[in-house]
């Protein structure tokens, strides 16, 4: 009930909002949702069936040439399609390059699985630039979303919708295929695959067909995107795309269905923000991945899911501890943040240099809107100060925590038979 | 004379220059309960490994109810009809019972590519699921992750999961290992159950176990055949006892 009711809730939010939001964060948004989808389909074969592909941006990318190329021939008039249905030929695309990959990839298990997936995805971006037919070249490939019906695809708006359909209808055929019989077998690969095979699987075989799912949805979700953008480049093909989709599923949850597109979202739209305020938005980004992964190593998705079970067996301790937490660690992240922003500011060669030489001084820079004078020590001591206070905090909370935790088990120990 | 459920014929299997199996002849009947013993490092394992089709042999045959099946892959064996379970328990551990076997029952019904059937429609698989589940008596765990289950329970899926495939060969690798004595008559009463109206071919080391269940016994040792034959024959075998039930049984 309460998941549903989420659920209604992001939707509604969802469609409502151009009503508040400004075109171009609604471009953020449709990205963030692209990603969303790229990480479900990414998480049909890292989570659901335990093949981890380091190389995921290649089907991205094929399903987005694809897509491109399909525009190019809707726009000359060469094929009819209504524009709102292309970004189905970038699943078509991905479909028939994961089943040839996953051919290949899927004879290994393990580590050398997500090695061939990784050195498939490389070689084709390595290519790439030299197959100028088809990926366009260094400069990539352009088109125009041809009108449809009433629709003009024009405006952020109308692209947003469309993405927007298909990310929620992607993510329900995920859902579905997760209800099949199928899709418990597949997680049955995941467990063991020896055990499939004895049981009369081809366990070969199976897996070409997850592995050709899961591309093919990263198909969409690359269509979709050079749908939106009207472009593609095949940079898209890089080790970058490929490593973003595993960052959101982790961070979001592998093991919860939507933990992946809520990693994307989250992700998406941090960097979104962050990249406003700091030029060291990915310096952040990797801390908190590092974070994320040091302390709740099971995602952001699971730490929704405990806090809400906590709610509902009334568990006000552990909640009461959570909110605690919340002092110490914005003592952390502001003392951190401070160190971090002053020093890059500093270190700035181009900007901070040049005042330095003319003014012959160490002028302030200005951090949270205050002034900090870098040669002070209160500066760094203050910062300094806040972090060790914090981790002193979060080592008593948790030392409490510890204490609590024996006393129970001792109480609730069985006797001894 | 019934025709062999599984017969070996000069089967060898070499790792570099060991060899493992010298050249095993051997005939299980149909419906028989067959134990092969044999010391730690006989080959016992191997030669199931043969069987199932996770080693190719070296030289020699697999019969399967008459044909061959020597190289065969697993999944292909065992739709030819022959399961086996494994010594070190081998299910879904992050999966409930339910679903642990209703993966091993879908192969019966040949459901290996059913993208488009929901899980919860598909009725001879789900029946089949609780049937197998009564079977292996873990109806009152049925939601709970296979991880989490006691180790007898876990044994008993592992016996369960063997049986999902609906074959009439049934390869059981030392079922009791580690087990308490009353987990053991617990076992051989539903291993007995569970394999009525089949074949079964069972590694054990526990004698009483070997001795209650069996119709006849086939003791290897060294990769070789030493003697087949009912329980009485082989306790009295000169041989046997010389090779191996000398210090256990006497």
């Amino acid at each position: 009930m309460l998941r549903l009711i989420t659920l209604a809730l992001v939707g509604a939010v969802l469609i409502a909002a151009p009503l508040f939001l400004e075109p171009h964060s609604i471009g953020v948004l449709t990205t963030a949702l692209i990603a969303a989808l790229f990480a479900m389909a990414f998480n049909l074969l890292s989570g659901r069936a335990g093949m981890l592909s380091f190389g995921h941006a290649a089907y991205f990318a094929i399903g987005g040439f694809a897509v491109i190329h399909t525009m190019q021939a809707v726009e000359s008039g060469a094929i009819w399609l209504p524009t709102p249905l292309v970004p189905l030929m970038g699943g078509v695309a991905g479909l028939i390059g994961g089943l040839g990959a996953g051919f290949f990839a899927t004879r290994r298990s393990g580590v050398y699985f997500s090695m061939v997936t990784l050195a498939l995805a490389e070689m084709l971006h390595a290519l790439a630039p030299n197959l100028g037919g088809f990926f366009g070249g260094e400069v990539g490939l352009t088109s125009m979303r041809m009108p449809w019906l009433a629709f003009d695809y024009g405006s952020e708006n109308q692209v947003y919708f469309t993405v927007l359909a298909w990310t929620v209808f992607g993510i329900a055929l995920l859902y579905a295929y997760n209800q099949t019989l199928f899709g418990r077998l597949t997680v049955g690969l995941r467990e063991s695959e020896r055990r499939i095979s004895f049981l009369g699987y081809n366990a070969h075989h199976t897996k070409i067909i997850v592995f050709g799912v899961s591309a093919m949805f990263s198909g969409i979700a690359g269509g979709l995107l050079a749908f939106a953008t009207e472009s593609m480049n095949y940079s898209m093909l890089g080790m970058g795309m490929s490593a973003s989709v595993v960052l959101h599923t982790f961070v979001g949850g592998s093991t919860v269905f939507l933990g992946p597109a809520l990693g994307a979202l989250i992700f998406a739209l941090f960097g979104s923000l962050v990249s406003d305020l700091t030029k060291n938005w990915l310096l952040y980004q990797g801390i908190l991945f590092v974070l994320i992964m040091m302390f709740m190593g099971d995602g952001l998705a699971m730490l929704w899911i405990r806090i809400v079970n906590e709610c509902r067996s009334r568990n006000w301790d552990a909640l009461r501890q959570r909110v605690l937490l919340l002092i110490p660690g914005l003592l952390i992240t502001v003392g951190a943040i401070t160190i971090l922003e002053v020093t890059s500011k500093i270190l700035d060669q181009q900007q901070y240099a040049t005042s330095v030489a003319r003014m012959n001084a160490w002028p302030p820079v200005s951090v949270f809107g205050v002034s900090w004078d870098p040669t002070s020590a209160l500066t760094w001591l203050l910062p300094l100060v806040a972090i060790l206070v914090g981790i002193g905090f979060v080592y008593l909370i948790l030392a409490r925590k510890m204490q609590q935790r024996t006393g129970t088990i001792i109480m609730s120990r069985e006797p001894a038979r | 004379m019934t025709q062999a459920a599984i017969e070996l014929a000069g089967l060898k299997k070499r790792f570099g220059d060991n060899e493992i199996i010298r050249g095993v002849d051997l005939a299980v009947r149909e419906h028989e309960r067959h134990a092969l013993i044999g010391p730690n490092g006989a080959g016992k394992s191997t030669l199931f490994h043969l069987i199932s089709g996770l080693y190719t042999p070296s030289a020699g045959d697999i019969l399967l109810n008459g044909r061959s099946i020597g190289g065969l892959p697993p999944h292909l064996i065992t739709r030819r009809g022959l399961s086996r379970s494994f010594q070190i328990t081998t299910i879904f551990p992050r999966l409930s019972v339910q679903e642990n076997l209703r993966i091993a029952a879908m192969s019966k019904h040949g459901r290996r590519y059913a993208l488009f059937s929901l899980a919860r429609n598909a009725k001879e698989v789900n029946r089949d699921t609780d049937q197998l589940m009564e079977l292996v008596r873990l109806s009152h765990v049925r939601d709970k992750f296979a991880g989490d289950l006691t180790y007898s329970e876990q044994r008993a899926l592992e016996i369960g999961m063997a049986m999902g495939p609906g074959a009439d060969v049934i390869l059981l690798d030392e079922p009791m290992a580690g087990m308490s004595r009353e987990e053991t008559h617990y076992m051989i009463d539903l291993i007995r159950n569970v394999t009525v109206g089949k074949t079964l071919l069972v590694v054990e080391h526990d004698m009483e176990v070997v001795f209650s269940l069996c119709d006849r016994i086939s003791v290897l040792v060294y990769g070789e055949l030493i003697a087949t034959g009912r329980p009485d024959d082989i306790r009295s075998n000169a041989r046997v006892q010389e090779a191996y039930l000398g210090e256990v049984v006497a």
